[in-house]
């Protein structure tokens, strides 16, 4: 059965239009070519020291 | 596919040709993120928009430069009714890549159309409060507010989805089903709905089962907002209707009512309306009526003043014309002049030049009569002046001043260079008792003879003149 306290937790206000800009700015764009990369630099620099 | 160090385009081997790096795993995720793209497309062809965010953002996950991932991921939140999460992603597509990419169509579509992002907006706002009365447990304000923002956007899948549930707290079964199958139409496989839709199916089923069909829950009343104020209508409650005979001669007193209204109060108001403009054009006629009529009067008058001196004029021309039809006046003057110059008496030739002064008014006459009245008049003055002098001086002896003042005038007349006469006519006038004209006569002569040897007297004789 289904609990209506629990179902509306689920739910959370949508952004309105004048708050798309701090949408756009909190948005995490890092992606899994930038870990890799970021991986990558991190090993050549401790082959180097 | 660029290569993450270097940015040169990678080949079909391991490492980049370029700068040797190795793109092995580089590669894999680019492949995985297509992949996950290519999945989401396909999720979002067959109208299943909670598959294809999911794929697009696994994608996004790996590969955040995938433009067309972006795109169609904010492509599927605008149908979703998300319409900021839609222009966010967008936003990033634009400035990931400024050229060339439809993202930047999609957001002027979007804004330029002041009124529709109003709208959406405004659709936002009233989700926020339908969701903070649930919250707040009013819960049938929610429901109404949900309502007016599906009205405003259908497709709307979250507010689909928070009726639904509000319709399942209230056990209104059929709506909530109705609310899902709404939202499974946008989103195919939404899966809150598609659990909500579960739920509600079951208790169709268990109720099915024991023989008796849930019915819908009826409202009894209609609550709606108003600003502020809540307004709640009962549904049960109708209007007492009244009988077609009754409406019938409602309408019918009504008729009556307006025809009379309008013939006591309309038809007055029209009737002085045109009563008051002939009025005008009355006033218009006599105005003008009487100004012809002052016309008239004195256009008569003018004639009338025409006529009498069109008839002094006849009268005059018929003094000048004689039986013959020439000037006879003229006619008579030249014959006074001719006899004149043939050895005539200059006394009787005065007399005719006095009568044809007395006749015509010399300044009026042409100029070649006039210089030839000048010319008789001056060759006859002194020698006429002169006889009058004489006559004048004998009749001044024989004390008879009456003639002496007449022929001493004539004198001075003719002759006005005479000081003499004018002398002797002051002295007539004295002798006769007339001071005035003596005192003018012997001014004349002081003004106008100053070095004759009559002044001395003349001036004696305004003295004792004046000081009587």
């Amino acid at each position: 059965m289904i609990n209506f306290e629990e179902e509306l937790k689920k739910f959370h206000p949508s952004p309105e239009v004048e708050e798309a800009v701090d949408t756009i700015y909190n948005q995490d764009l890092t992606d899994m070519a930038d870990l890799l990369v970021k991986l990558i630099k991190d090993s050549q620099q401790q082959e180097q020291e | 596919m660029l290569c993450y160090q270097c940015g040169c385009p990678l080949s079909e081997h391991d490492f980049c040709t370029s700068c040797g790096a190795d793109v092995t795993i580089y590669k894999k995720i680019m492949y995985t993120s297509n992949m996950f793209y290519n999945d989401g497309l396909e999720k979002a062809k067959v109208r299943d928009l909670t598959g294809a965010v999911n794929s697009l953002r696994q994608s996004l996950k790996l590969n955040k430069n995938h433009i067309e991932a972006r795109n169609l991921l904010g492509l599927v939140y605008f149908e979703m009714g998300e319409v900021v999460a839609a222009l966010s992603e967008w936003v990033i597509s634009k400035n990931l890549r400024p050229k060339k990419n439809i993202a930047g169509s999609y957001i002027n579509m979007v804004q330029s159309n002041a009124s529709r992002l109003e709208t959406i907006n405004q659709t936002i706002k009233k989700y926020n409060q339908s969701y903070y009365y649930c919250t707040q447990g009013s819960k049938d304000l929610a429901i109404i507010q949900l309502k007016k923002v599906l009205s405003m956007n259908p497709r709307f899948i979250r507010a689909h989805q928070l009726l639904a549930l509000l319709y399942i707290d209230s056990e209104q079964w059929e709506r909530a089903r109705r609310e899902l199958k709404k939202c499974l139409d946008i989103d195919r496989n939404n899966t809150i709905a598609l659990r909500y839709l579960q739920e509600v199916d079951a208790v169709f089923a268990k109720e099915d089962a024991s023989g008796n069909r849930p019915r819908a829950k009826r409202d009894d009343t209609v609550r709606y907002q108003s600003d502020n104020e809540v307004i709640i209508q009962p549904m049960n409650v109708k209007e007492p209707r009244k009988g077609s005979f009754a409406s019938l001669i409602n309408i019918g007193i009504g008729l009556v009512i307006g025809l009379a209204a309008m013939y006591f109060l309309v038809v007055p108001s029209l009737m002085a309306d045109v009563r008051g403009e002939e009025n005008q054009k009355v006033l218009e006629i006599g105005s003008q009526l009487d100004e012809k009529s002052a016309t008239i009067v004195e256009m008569q008058r003018q004639m009338e003043a025409l006529e009498g001196e069109k008839d002094k004029v006849e009268q005059e021309l018929q003094g000048y014309v004689g039986s013959n039809g020439t000037l006879e006046t003229i006619d008579n003057f030249l014959d006074v002049v001719s006899a004149y110059l043939e050895g005539g008496d200059v006394v009787q030739t005065g007399a005719a030049l006095e009568d044809f002064a007395a006749k015509v008014e010399i300044d009026q006459m042409s100029q070649a009569v006039r210089r030839l009245y000048q010319a008789v008049f001056a060759a006859i003055g002194p020698e006429l002046g002169t006889v009058y002098y004489d006559a004048g001086t004998q009749a001044l002896k024989d004390e008879l001043y009456g003639d002496a003042i007449a022929n001493l005038e004539k004198s001075v007349f003719y002759d006005a260079g005479n000081v003499e006469a004018l002398y002797e006519l002051g002295n007539a006038y004295r002798e006769s008792g007339d001071v005035e004209k003596a005192l003018e006569a012997y001014q004349k002569l002081l003004e106008l003879f100053p070095d004759s040897n009559r002044v001395k007297r003349a001036q004696r004789y305004v003295d004792d003149l004046s000081q009587d």
